[in-house]
């Protein structure tokens, strides 16, 4: 088979707002067995005290933004974290697995959402996307598998796993 | 008609400095996951190897070092700073991965805490055994070459582990393999939240630069961290490349030669058996590039 390079110009009309990229990767069940295959999880919600949320970021330089954080417990030791962070066109949930001693396990991109009109800092506009994978609005893009272009930086994931280990040792630590 | 039993994995994660995005496709989903660990846990050495920003990698060993005496890579490293060679030798310097010092001195790079002045690739000397040698006080970045090197080793890895279809995206450096072509949307150069359009490619790399995320003032002029190593200018227009070629580690670094030589460089992408796609700031081609054999291995 021949492999012709050949470039398809998207017509004028693919280009109506909104601008955005979205894929949905793991649930957090899916999530769950991706880093800890076989375990099972225990909920426990941590809800930080402001004494605790202050350590953290002193201990971190990264800023926290919410005070209740999703983690579960995990049989045989180590903790399963939902995470989410918000750059200046990214939203992006994750899930950190930690082993027992603390340490990073595993990362895991859940879901990816960049946009391109200053929606993203909005509350209400992220609410849209809770729980609503499946029938995302930004149908626009939805064939978009695979994108060729410049480097969205991943550095307010690395912060957002610099500040769960914080939290480990001011809130999962004993 | 699909096979009743083809899954498809789609994984992301946080490594060299973006998110990596594995798919493969196959009859068994554990199988898949099993492989997509092993392409993950490749470009994740990759990132142990590469990362300028962590003091034990070999890039930081060899800034810290190689100018004082021979440091011993791993013999991934010494294969990309041997590609980086030969690109920078076939193309006048324009890739040059020296320029680390400007992109430290635009804060586009931590500082590292060694002594450092402006010199050239030419400094840099390869020994035996994957030992290199710095002739002057100088420092390097793999950043240009080493996404591309990552997106190729995870491949070999997915393969290995007997994946028949699949692609790998670093930040929009990919590859894709398996007997399908897959459509690749390239983003616009002004636009970045959109598509200027589409590739089809089979069994091949394509890899982007544009200027569009990194582009920021430095005092009245804007900066980019994708610099004309021949020049020392870095890109302000704000077009961009692709390249599109049998591995991603060619692709890579060629996007930013292109970036800098437009048509001239297509001596070197006919050597290279690559294509080229030119988009003007509007998202319109104005440069389209056929390698003289875009035929690949099984014509």
């Amino acid at each position: 088979m021949k492999s012709e390079f050949a470039f398809i110009a998207l017509p004028i009309s693919a280009l109506i707002a909104p601008s955005a990229f979205a894929v949905q990767y793991l649930t957090v069940d899916q999530a769950q067995r991706a880093i800890f295959p076989g375990k099972s999880f225990t909920a426990a919600p941590v809800n930080l005290t402001s004494v605790q949320r202050k350590a953290i970021e002193r201990a971190s330089g990264v800023r926290v933004l919410r005070d209740e954080q999703q983690v579960w417990r995990v049989s045989g030791g180590g903790w399963f974290i939902v995470d989410e962070v918000v750059g200046k066109h990214e939203f992006i949930t994750y899930a950190v697995g930690l082993n027992a001693d603390g340490s990073v396990k595993q990362i895991e991109v859940m879901d990816y959402r960049e946009t391109y009109g200053g929606e993203i800092r909005d509350e209400k506009w992220r609410a849209q996307f809770v729980g609503k994978t499946s029938k995302s609005p930004l149908k626009l893009d939805s064939d978009i598998k695979n994108i060729s272009g410049a480097t969205l930086s991943c550095r307010h994931v690395t912060d957002g796993v610099k500040r769960l280990l914080a939290f480990y040792e001011v809130a999962l630590k004993r | 008609m699909r096979s009743r039993s083809s899954v498809e994995v789609r994984r992301a994660r946080p490594l060299l400095g973006t998110f990596v995005q594995i798919s493969a496709g196959g009859k068994d989903a554990i199988a898949l996951e099993l492989a997509i660990n092993a392409a993950f846990a490749a470009v994740a050495e990759v990132h142990r190897l590469m990362s300028f920003h962590d003091p034990e990698s070999d890039v930081s060993r060899m800034n810290r070092d190689a100018f004082h005496k021979s440091v011993r890579v791993h013999p991934w490293t010494s294969r990309v700073l041997k590609g980086a060679y030969e690109f920078s030798r076939n193309s006048d310097g324009v890739f040059d991965i020296t320029t680390a010092r400007q992109l430290v001195n635009w804060n586009y790079l931590p500082r590292p805490d060694v002594r450092f002045s402006s010199r050239s690739w030419r400094d840099i000397i390869l020994e035996e055994k994957c030992n290199v040698r710095f002739r002057q006080p100088l420092i390097v970045d793999l950043g240009g070459i080493a996404k591309g090197f990552a997106v190729d080793r995870a491949i070999e890895t997915l393969k290995a582990n007997g994946v028949m279809a699949g692609i790998v995206n670093a930040g929009g450096d990919l590859r894709v393999f398996g007997p399908t072509p897959q459509l690749i949307h390239v983003r616009h150069p002004t636009a970045p939240g959109r598509a200027a359009g589409m590739v089809r490619l089979r069994e091949r790399a394509m890899a982007t630069s544009g200027i569009y995320f990194t582009r920021k003032k430095d005092g009245v002029r804007y900066v980019s961290p994708l610099l004309d190593g021949h020049t020392g200018r870095s890109a302000r227009e704000l077009i961009s490349v692709s390249v599109a070629a049998t591995e991603c580690m060619p692709a890579d670094a060629l996007t930013k030669i292109v970036f800098s030589l437009r048509e001239k460089a297509a001596p070197l992408l006919e050597r290279h058996r690559a294509d080229a796609l030119l988009l003007e700031r509007d998202g319109a081609p104005s440069w389209i590039f056929h390698s003289p054999c875009d035929t690949h291995d099984q014509t």
